[in-house]
């Protein structure tokens, strides 16, 4: 729960609108993610929290609307883009490599810092060896952050839910990411899983500065983790601020409980 | 007992990614290295060298370049038989042109030929997959096959429509044509399959295989976490087509002889190398080398079995090859989708505990 | 005028032969649409039926060398089609209920298998040479379009068009109107939401494979007769991807004019751009024609979108 300093915007999505046929996922959305923070995104089921993330990570592009990310603008980005330009991800229903175990899913998420073309790759000694080195032992800082060692050869399909979310992590880690997307992290854990990975999300905030996104059901995690909270409701904003703020907003009640709209 | 990794610590990453980890495995591989390199050429005689070792070899080849096209990267093709015909006819028309150039350098433009032809049908893969691929795929192995048919400068406009190839000597040792011996024929052609069976071998446990194995296992994931689907799967068809090509000329150079589109290179081609592929097992080196003993072995054993055990017509031999092969296809399918390697993997974790029940 | 006749009778031609491949091709729509499975042995199928049809009607068959006489044509057809109701039960409890939650390349992959079968199976038991199929219909050109319209259209394929009309009615009607057509609509869509409102996948697996052999019996009695019962038969069922990527996977209507446009295409860039080139185009035109539409329209003519999430 740090706050940057300097508090200078790192991302900023001014009236993004999308939509897909006749249905609007997105209305005129707009706000922005400050360098350092947590930023939760939370909302009732449908609010378009996870097509938020998919447009700032350039999965989908919006009719509407412009994405300002480290000072350039763009009307849309694309996903190369934003994986060169530190954004990395987490899925809602875990995008892992289900083929590979979960070393290689994670030196999967060093691929845009890694660049030995197929010549040295099939020579294997010399640069190709070298750079697989150095970036397996990256790799393994991250493996031991999320305390996952005991797991490092296993095909990822066959490990539980909550270390497979754990593991999707890490290779979002593994970019060293200037802007962090997870969505709802937490989903389907039990007490004490939530605790190791609020535990995880907060140390990479604070010990290595990292800006996150977070969508998050679970309001007590929102409570205690995030800096600002961004509410959505039927693809529209419908409140900002520190979390005791948006605790005590009215429409953000409403919101929740269904009262009815006439 | 035999085959534990107890007191096999490894104290470097280097070490751990070795391609054999184990000591007994390198034992094992080596073995059969040194049989296949030193001991194997000084008894082998024409009938092994001709129906069996070199024609194994080969479709393990073309095993190995299907499978980094299918098994590692997800891209189904049908057009395997269509690009072996490919590094053939490149092969045929490069010593014709350069008779004077080292015929393995020969071989490997061939090789690259048929990867320059492959990223070129491997376009539509950027817009469609699953078996829509196929299909596109069959557009590239019709197409090309009838272009082999009916452009005669491919074939230097004989009148049969075939390609026979001329004799060729490899530093002096004759390796195509009837003068060749069996040994000559076998040790050319397991020394280009070692070598490009090892380049396989690191280019899929590295960077590149990564991302081969991220497409095919969730290609939009893997968009988004940097990996471009144009070079991943446009590397996937040119490495494969690569290789699909250099075992086309042999094929066609150092087994067969001579050659005609529609009898060697045709759909069924490409169907009996994704045979192998499946009983060897998707995304495995070593499945391609099994499948491939499989698919040579099985006619030879059928014919001994029937036309000299029970004295069965050899036409009818052939019709319950056929049947046989498309029962083991669909009981692999259904028994052990991982194929003949993951069997073989099974054994080892087996063998680790024996000979104790647990 | 002369010239305006003969691509008229190109165009005829490429249509006759547009019919037949929408008669292979709805067989796999079928299966397609009620599993989700692309039945590459269907045109083996065809191929099998035609066999089957022949060895019943034939002196020098199995059911002959058995039962010492052969069936009338009225009752060979529905015998053959019992054996392929028969062969879809065997089928759907040898192969599709152990492959029921793999993805769909691996089922592709089982039909393969199943193709290789089912063709040496035939090979085996009925032999592999041609046989002539003559179920009654009538040969030769019709003499009313040569009399009044100076057309050559063969009575055969102009039976194939009507049959194959009749038989797209038929089962649009079956698809629609009953209630197991319906059940098959539901099963394509979502195969668990089908299970728990107690639709028995097995038992639609099975009626939905013999429709499909039935349909395979059709095309493997027309194109038995137009040019004898033979192996290349089998190789339909690869003209019939084509159709079903211009005409949509799941489309009973676009199997059909998946079909003509492919017949007519095919037989037109024969006839006009084939001599340019050396001939024998139509081994690869429908192919290309249908990786241009993969590119441009990968659902195909009346198919449905996918739309991936993440």
């Amino acid at each position: 729960m740090t706050a940057h300093p300097k508090n200078e915007t790192l991302l900023e999505v001014e009236s993004i609108s999308l939509s897909f046929g006749g249905v609007h996922a997105l209305s005129d959305v707009s706000f922005d993610i400050r360098k350092g923070e947590v930023r939760s995104i939370i909302g009732p089921n449908g609010a378009g929290k996870s097509s938020m993330l998919n447009v700032i990570n350039g999965f989908y592009h919006p009719q509407e609307g412009s994405i300002t990310y480290q000072g350039k603008r763009r009307a849309q980005m694309k996903p190369h883009e934003a994986a060169l330009g530190g954004i990395a991800r987490t899925f809602q229903n875990i995008a892992l490599f289900r083929g590979m175990s979960t070393l290689d899913n994670i030196m999967t998420g060093r691929n845009t810092k890694m660049s030995k073309g197929l010549f040295w790759q099939a020579l294997h000694f010399g640069p190709a060896k070298r750079e697989e080195i150095e970036n397996r032992e990256f790799v393994e800082h991250v493996i031991d952050f999320l305390e996952i060692q005991t797991i490092r050869k296993t095909p990822v399909g066959r490990l539980p839910y909550g270390l497979q979310k754990r593991v999707e992590l890490g290779r979002a880690l593994a970019a060293e990411p200037t802007l962090l997307l997870l969505d709802e992290p937490m989903a389907g854990m039990n007490l004490e899983e939530k605790e190791d990975m609020s535990r995880f999300i907060l140390e990479t905030n604070e010990e290595f500065g990292t800006t996150i996104a977070l969508i998050e059901h679970d309001m007590g995690v929102v409570m205690d983790i995030s800096d600002r909270v961004v509410v959505l409701d039927y693809g529209r904003k419908i409140a900002e601020g520190t979390p005791e703020e948006v605790r005590a907003n009215q429409n953000v009640i409403d919101a929740y409980l269904g009262v009815s709209h006439d | 007992m035999f085959y534990r990794e107890n007191g096999q610590f490894k104290s470097s990453y280097s070490a751990d990614q070795a391609i054999f980890p184990i000591a007994q495995d390198r034992v094992f591989v080596i073995g059969i290295l040194l049989i296949a390199f030193c001991g194997v050429p000084f008894v082998i005689n024409e009938y092994w060298a001709n129906a069996i070792l070199v024609p194994l070899l080969v479709y393990a080849l073309a095993g190995l370049g299907l499978n980094i096209l299918t098994g590692y990267c997800g891209q189904v093709s049908l057009g395997t038989g269509a690009f072996m015909a490919v590094g053939a006819y490149a092969s045929f028309k490069l010593v014709g042109f350069f008779p004077e150039v080292n015929y393995l350098i020969l071989i490997f433009v061939s090789g690259l030929v048929t990867a320059a032809v492959g990223v070129v049908f491997g376009l539509p893969s950027l817009r469609i997959k699953g078996f829509y691929l196929a299909v596109a795929t069959l557009a590239a192995q019709f197409f090309l096959i009838w272009l082999f048919n009916k452009v005669g400068w491919f074939y230097d406009h004989s009148p049969t429509g075939m390609i026979t190839v001329r004799p060729i000597d490899f530093f002096g040792v004759r390796v195509t044509g009837p003068e060749a011996t069996p040994a000559a024929k076998y040790l050319f052609t397991l020394t280009i399959i070692a070598t490009l069976t090892l380049t396989a071998k690191n280019i899929v446990r590295g960077r590149v295989g990564r991302s081969w194995m991220a497409i095919r296992d969730m290609d939009i994931a893997a968009e988004l976490i940097g990996i471009k689907p144009l070079q991943a799967k446009l590397s996937a068809f040119a490495v494969s087509s690569f290789y699909i090509g250099v075992a086309g000329a042999l094929y066609f150079g150092v087994y067969l002889g001579s050659a005609e589109p529609l009898e060697a290179f045709d759909i069924n081609q490409s169907f009996y190398v994704l045979f192998i592929i499946i009983i060897g097992g998707l995304g495995s080196i070593l499945g391609a080398f099994l499948g491939a003993a499989f698919i040579v072995l099985l006619p030879v054993l059928m014919k001994n079995l029937m036309v000299g055990g029970f004295g069965v017509a050899s036409g009818t031999a052939g019709h319950v090859e056929i049947l046989l092969l498309g029962a083991l296809i669909i009981f692999f399918l259904i028994v052990e989708p991982h194929g003949l390697a993951r069997l073989w993997q099974i054994a080892k974790e087996k063998l680790r505990l024996w000979p104790f029940p647990h | 005028m002369a010239f305006d006749l003969f691509l008229l009778e190109v165009v005829i031609s490429g249509l006759m032969t547009g019919v037949m491949y929408a008669l292979v091709a709805l067989g796999f729509v079928l299966i397609f649409k009620a599993s989700g499975v692309f039945n590459f042995a269907q045109g083996v199928l065809a191929l099998f039926a035609a066999l089957a049809l022949y060895d019943f009607l034939a002196e020098d068959g199995w059911f002959f060398a058995v039962f010492g006489f052969t069936l009338p044509v009225w009752l060979a057809i529905p015998a053959t089609a019992l054996i392929m109701i028969l062969l879809a039960w065997v089928i759907e409890r040898a192969v599709l209920r152990f492959l029921v939650k793999q993805e769909e390349i691996i089922l592709f992959m089982a039909t393969i298998g199943l193709a290789f079968v089912l063709e040496g199976l035939g090979d085996l038991l009925f032999g592999s040479d041609v046989k002539p199929l003559d179920i009654g219909i009538p040969q030769g050109a019709s003499d009313w379009l040569l009399d009044n319209f100076n057309l050559y259209v063969e009575k055969l394929e102009i039976v194939a068009a009507a049959t194959a009309a009749v038989l797209v009615t038929a089962l649009a009607i079956f698809f629609q109107k009953t209630r197991v057509g319906r059940a098959l609509r539901a099963v394509a869509d979502d195969h668990q939401a089908a299970l728990s409102v107690g639709i028995s996948l097995d038992k639609i697996w099975v009626i939905v494979w013999s429709v499909s052999g039935i349909v395979a019996l059709v095309a493997g009695i027309m194109w038995g007769s137009k040019s004898g019962v033979q192996f290349s038969l089998s190789l339909i069922a690869l003209k019939a991807l084509p159709v079903l990527i211009l005409g949509g996977f799941t489309s009973v209507p676009g199997a059909i004019v998946g079909g003509l446009i492919i017949g007519v295409g095919e037989k037109v860039a024969e006839v006009y751009v084939g001599p340019l080139v050396g001939g024998a185009i139509e081994n690869w035109f429908a192919y290309v024609l249908a990786l241009g539409f993969l590119l441009f329209r990968p659902q195909g003519l009346f198919g449905e979108r996918i739309i991936e999430r993440v």
